[in-house]
C-alpha cells in the first residue's frame, strides 16, 4: 500500500444534541480516489469537513503527510486549505462576476503567482476538460455541467494533495453527472491528487477506487475489514 | 391583496436572522432619511416663521386719513448686539376704528409704555441703568413682548409708546445700512404678514439652497435603503418567480414588504427628529437660536412626509425590482448586464456646459437667477449621480485590467458587474464633495468692521453735523470718547459724526446711553459693513457647515448600510472563497478597493463639479475655503473606511463558519 496522505482518527463531531460523527477513522493514500456514501444526514459532509480542515472536530485528531492539520489556528488551516487543498462542491464555488479564466487563475494570484503567468496556466486547463473557448465566459453564462468542470480546474490549478468533493453532480441530470465526475476523477489522478468525494450515486461511486459508508455518524465496516 | 400582504408579512418575518438585519438596516436607513428629510423641511418652515415674527416691524404705509397709527423703527445695540426697536403712537382713529394691536402685545401701548422681549428685561435688569436702561423713557419695562413679537428666543426687542407729535414719531431717519434696520415714521392701519423685508427673503432663499444641497443627496440614500429590500430578496422572488408567481403577485409583494418597513422607519425618523429638535434649535443664525415651534414643521407637512417616503420607498423598489420581474433567471443567473449607456455622460456633460453658458449672467437675473441656481443645484446633483454608475464601472475596467494582485482583480471585477452597488456604497460622499466644492467658495475671509467695536457713527444732515457732534461731546463727558465730523454720509446732503470710545462693551454701552435722543430717533450706528450684513457672512458660514454636516451623516450612514448589506448580500461568495482558503485581509482589502477606488475619482469628480457651480458667485476662498476642501478630503476617506470597518465583523461571522449551505 501507498504512502497516507490524509487521515482522520476518532473524529467525533456534535452540533448541540446532535452527534453527527461518533469517532470516525478513515486513511486516504497518495492518489486513491475516495467515495463517501450513506443516507441523508447521516455524516457524511461532516466528515469531509473535519478531513479539510474547514471545521475542527471536538475529539479525535486530523494528519496531512503525518502532519497534525486540526490543531492548528484558523490562519493556517485556512492557508493549508488554499495550498494543499482543492474543493469542488454542488454549486457556488465560482465567482459570478469572475470570467471563467480568473476563476481559475484566482487560487494561482492568491498564491503570489503573477497575473498573465496565473492566467496562461489557467488556461491550460480548459482544453483537456472541454472547455475550449469558454474562458472569457462568466459562471452564470456557462452550463451547469460547464462550471462543474471549470470549479474542477480551479481546484487542481494550484496542484494540491487532496481535491475535496461534496456532492459535485447533485444538481446535474445522470449523464453530465457521470461524464463530470469521470472527468474529475481523471484529471485528479492525472495530477497525482488525492480525492475525496461525497455522493448519492452508486455508479459514480464506481469511479472511485473504494468506496465507504457512513450511517448515523459511523463508518460500516466493509467486507474486507480494512479501512 | 389580503394573501399578498400576508406573504410579504410572513417573508418578513421569516427571513431569519439575515433577512431581519436586512431589514432592520432598511429601517434604519429609512430612519436617518425621514429625520433629515424633516430637517430641510423644518428649517424652511423655520425661516419662514422668522420671515412672519419679522413682518410687522415693516408694516405697508397707509394714506394719511385711513391710518389709525404711526410706527417707526429703530436699530439700537447693547454689549454689540442689536436691540429692535418700534416706536408707536396712536393718532386717534375712532371706536371702531382703533389702532392695530401689535403681535405678541395685549393692547396698543399708550404713550409711556415700554414692552420689551424677556431678553432685553433681563438685560435692563442686569446691567447698570448708565448702560441700557436709562435710554428709554419709562426706565423700567411695562410689559412683556410675547414670542410672537420675537424673529428668536433671544431676540431684544422694545416697543415704546409716544404721544403722535413726540419727536421720535416725526423725525425723519436716514437707513444708511440699507438693510431695513430703520424706517421713518409712517402712518399704518394693520400689520403685515409673509416676508416683506428683505434680509428674511434673503435668508429664506438660501434656506432653499441649503434645502436642495441635502434632500437631493437623501432621495439617493433613500432609494439606496428601498433597493437593500429588493437585494436581499430577489433570489427569493426569483424562486417564487420560478415556481410561478406571477409578475403582478411578485411586485405586489416587493411592494408591500417594503413600504411597511418604511412605514415604520418614516414613524421612527419623525421620533428621531423630534428628539433632536432641541439640539437643534441651538443652531445660531442671524444672531440668534431658535423656538422649537419654528423647527417644527407642522401637521400637514409631517404627515404628507409620513406618507410619502413610504411611498417613495415602494416605487423605488418596484423600480429595482424590473430586473427580476423581466427575467426570473437573470437574477439567478447573474449575466453579463449590458453595459451602461454613455448617454450619461453626455446628459451630464449638456448639464455643465448649459450651466456654463448662463452662469455669468445668473446674479443679473435677480429672482429668476436664484430659481434657475436652486434648479442647477439640483440638476447638477443628479446628473453626478447619473453619470456615477457609468464612470464607476469604467473605473472597473480599468482597475480589473489594470490589476496584478487578487485583491484589486476581485475588486475592478465588482465594479465592473454591479457598478450601481459601487456607487450607492460612494455616492453619498462623492455628492458631499459637491456641497464641499460649492461651499468653500462661499468662505468671505474677513469680515469688514468686525474689529470695529468700539466705532460707531451718526448720520446727519450736512448742516447741523458740526451742531450734533458739539451736543454729543457734551453728553460725554466723563466718557473716554472721541467725536469728529467725518466725510461724505450717503449723499453729499449729509455728514457722519464719527464716536469712538475706546474701554470696551461697558463704556461703549455707557456712551451709546448718554447718546440717546440727540438726533430723536436715530440710535448710532456700527460702521458701515458691520450690521445685518455681518451676521449673513457669518450665517453662510455656519449655513454651511450645517449642510456638510448634515450630508456627510448621510453619506457615512449610507456607506456604513450599504456596506454591511453589500456583506449580507454576498454572504455565500465570501463564504466559498474564505473555504478556498482566501485570507480574510484580502477580502478585506477587495471590499476596500471596491469603495476607495470609486470614491477617489468620483469624489474629486464631483469636489470639481461643486467649484465650477459656485464659480459664478465665489465671494472668496481663502483659508477656511482650503480648510473646507482639505477636511472633505480626509473626513470622507476616514469615513468610508470606518464606515468600511464596521461591516467588518459581519464578513467575519458570515465567513465564520465557512461549510456552505444554501439558505
Ligand atoms: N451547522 C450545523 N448545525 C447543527 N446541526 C448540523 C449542522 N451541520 C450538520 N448538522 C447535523 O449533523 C448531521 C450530519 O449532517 P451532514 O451535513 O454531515 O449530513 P450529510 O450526510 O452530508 O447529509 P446529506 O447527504 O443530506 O448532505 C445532521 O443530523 C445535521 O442535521
Ligand atoms: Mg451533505
Amino acid at each position: 500500500m501507498s504512502e497516507l496522505v490524509l487521515s482522520g482518527h476518532g473524529l467525533v463531531k456534535r452540533f448541540g444534541p446532535t452527534v453527527a460523527l461518533g469517532g470516525v477513522d478513515l486513511a486516504v493514500a497518495a492518489g486513491e480516489a475516495v467515495a463517501i456514501m450513506g443516507p441523508s444526514g447521516s455524516g457524511k459532509s461532516t466528515l469531509l469537513h473535519c478531513l479539510a480542515g474547514i471545521m475542527k472536530p471536538d475529539a479525535g485528531e486530523v494528519l496531512l503527510l503525518g502532519q497534525r492539520i486540526d490543531s492548528l489556528g484558523e490562519r493556517r488551516r485556512s492557508e493549508l486549505r488554499r495550498t494543499r487543498f482543492g474543493f469542488v462542491f454542488q454549486f457556488g464555488q465560482l465567482l459570478p462576476e469572475l470570467p471563467a479564466e480568473e476563476n481559475v487563475a484566482l487560487p494561482l494570484m492568491l498564491g503570489g503567482v503573477a497575473r498573465g503567468e496565473a492566467v496562461r496556466a489557467a488556461r491550460g486547463w480548459f482544453g483537456p476538460l472541454g472547455l475550449a473557448g469558454l474562458e472569457g465566459r462568466r459562471p452564470g453564462e456557462l452550463s451547469g455541467g460547464q462550471a462543474q468542470r471549470v470549479a474542477i480546474a480551479r481546484a487542481l490549478v494550484s496542484k494540491p494533495a487532496v481535491v475535496f468533493a461534496d456532492e459535485p453532480t447533485g444538481a446535474l441530470d445522470q449523464n453530465t453527472g457521470h461524464e463530470t465526475m469521470r472527468l474529475l476523477v481523471e484529471a485528479t489522478k492525472h495530477n497525482g491528487a488525492s480525492l475525496v468525494v461525497v455522493t448519492h450515486d452508486p455508479n459514480v461511486a464506481r469511479w472511485c477506487d473504494r468506496t465507504v459508508e457512513v450511517r448515523d455518524g459511523q463508518l460500516l465496516v466493509p467486507a474486507g475489514g480494512v479501512v | 391583496m389580503r394573501t399578498t400582504l400576508e406573504l410579504a408579512w410572513r417573508l418578513l418575518r421569516g427571513g431569519g436572522r439575515r433577512g431581519l438585519l436586512g431589514s432592520l438596516l432598511t429601517l434604519a436607513a429609512v430612519a436617518v432619511s425621514t429625520g433629515l428629510l424633516l430637517f430641510a423641511v423644518g428649517a424652511n418652515h423655520a425661516f419662514s416663521q422668522r420671515a412672519d415674527a419679522d413682518a410687522w416691524r415693516h408694516p405697508a404705509t397707509m394714506a394719511g386719513g385711513a391710518a389709525t397709527a404711526v410706527q417707526a423703527l429703530d436699530t439700537d445695540y447693547v454689549r454689540g448686539t442689536p436691540i429692535t426697536i418700534v416706536d408707536l403712537a396712536a393718532t386717534g382713529g375712532s371706536a371702531s376704528r382703533q389702532a392695530p394691536v401689535p403681535p405678541g402685545m395685549k393692547a396698543f401701548p399708550k404713550p409711556g409704555d415700554l414692552w420689551v422681549s424677556p431678553a432685553l428685561a433681563d438685560m435692563i435688569k442686569k446691567l447698570p441703568a448708565d448702560q441700557l436702561a436709562k435710554r428709554f423713557r419709562a426706565g423700567a419695562p411695562t410689559g412683556i413682548l410675547g414670542d410672537e413679537a420675537l424673529v428668536h428666543p433671544g431676540e431684544l426687542v422694545a416697543v415704546a409708546g409716544h404721544k403722535p407729535a413726540d419727536p421720535a414719531m416725526t423725525v425723519e431717519r436716514n437707513d444708511t445700512t440699507g438693510s431695513e434696520t430703520t424706517a421713518s415714521p409712517a402712518p399704518i392701519d394693520h400689520y403685515a404678514t409673509g416676508a416683506v423685508s428683505t434680509i428674511p427673503q434673503v435668508y429664506q432663499i438660501l434656506a432653499i439652497i441649503a434645502s436642495v444641497l441635502m434632500v437631493v443627496p437623501l432621495l439617493v440614500f433613500g432609494g439606496a435603503a428601498a433597493r437593500l429590500t429588493v437585494a436581499r430578496r430577489d433570489q427569493r422572488l426569483a424562486a417564487l418567480r420560478l415556481v410561478g408567481a406571477t409578475p403582478g403577485q411578485v411586485v405586489a409583494i416587493t411592494a408591500a414588504e417594503a413600504v411597511l418597513t418604511a412605514a415604520a422607519g418614516a414613524v421612527a425618523g419623525a421620533l428621531l427628529y423630534a428628539a433632536a429638535i432641541p439640539a437643534l434649535t441651538q443652531i445660531t443664525i442671524g444672531g440668534g437660536t431658535w423656538f422649537a415651534g419654528d423647527l417644527w414643521p407642522g401637521l400637514l407637512p409631517l404627515a404628507a412626509v409620513l406618507v410619502a417616503v413610504p411611498l417613495l420607498v415602494g416605487v423605488s423598489a418596484i423600480v429595482g425590482l424590473r430586473r427580476v420581474v423581466v427575467s426570473p433567471l437573470g437574477v439567478a443567473k447573474r449575466e453579463t448586464p449590458p453595459g451602461m449607456k454613455a448617454i450619461r455622460l453626455a446628459v451630464f456633460g449638456a448639464i455643465v456646459v448649459a450651466f456654463g453658458m448662463i452662469s455669468g449672467n445668473l446674479l443679473s437675473m435677480g429672482k429668476t437667477g436664484a430659481v434657475l441656481l436652486v434648479v442647477f443645484l439640483a440638476l447638477g446633483f443628479l446628473s453626478i449621480n447619473l453619470v456615477g454608475p457609468w464612470v464607476v464601472a469604467l473605473i472597473g475596467r480599468v482597475t480589473a485590467g489594470t490589476a496584478r494582485g487578487p485583491a484589486r482583480l476581485l475588486a475592478g471585477r465588482r465594479l465592473i458587474d454591479d457598478p450601481r452597488s459601487a456607487w450607492r456604497t460612494v455616492a453619498g460622499v462623492a455628492l458631499t464633495g459637491f456641497v464641499a466644492g460649492f461651499l468653500s467658495l462661499m468662505n468671505p475671509a474677513a469680515m469688514p468692521g468686525a474689529d470695529a467695536k468700539d466705532r460707531m457713527e451718526l448720520t446727519v444732515a450736512k448742516a447741523r453735523a458740526a451742531a450734533v457732534a458739539d451736543q454729543a461731546r457734551e453728553r460725554l463727558a466723563g466718557i473716554p470718547a472721541k467725536v469728529t465730523v467725518g466725510g461724505a454720509g450717503s449723499d453729499d446732503y449729509s455728514r457722519t459724526v464719527e464716536i469712538t470710545v475706546p474701554g470696551g462693551d461697558a463704556a461703549v454701552d455707557r456712551a451709546r446711553t448718554a447718546l440717546h435722543g440727540v438726533v430723536p430717533g436715530t440710535s448710532p450706528t456700527p460702521p458701515a459693513g458691520s450690521g445685518a450684513e455681518l451676521y449673513l457672512l457669518a450665517d453662510l458660514r455656519t449655513g454651511a457647515l450645517t449642510v456638510l454636516v448634515v450630508s456627510f451623516l448621510i453619506a457615512i450612514t449610507s456607506a456604513g448600510i450599504t456596506g454591511a448589506s453589500a456583506v449580507l448580500d454576498r454572504r455565500q461568495t465570501y463564504a466559498m472563497l474564505r473555504l478556498a482558503g482566501t485570507p480574510l485581509e484580502v477580502l478585506d482589502r477587495a471590499r476596500r478597493q471596491e469603495t476607495l477606488i470609486p470614491l477617489a475619482v468620483m469624489g474629486g469628480g464631483s469636489l470639481l463639479t461643486g467649484l465650477f457651480f459656485a464659480s459664478p458667485f465665489a465671494v472668496g476662498f481663502g483659508f477656511s475655503g482650503a480648510l473646507t476642501l482639505v477636511a472633505f478630503v480626509v473626513l470622507g476617506f476616514a469615513g468610508i473606511i470606518g464606515a468600511g470597518a464596521l461591516s467588518r465583523p459581519l464578513l467575519r461571522s458570515v465567513t465564520a463558519d465557512p461549510a456552505p449551505r444554501p439558505d
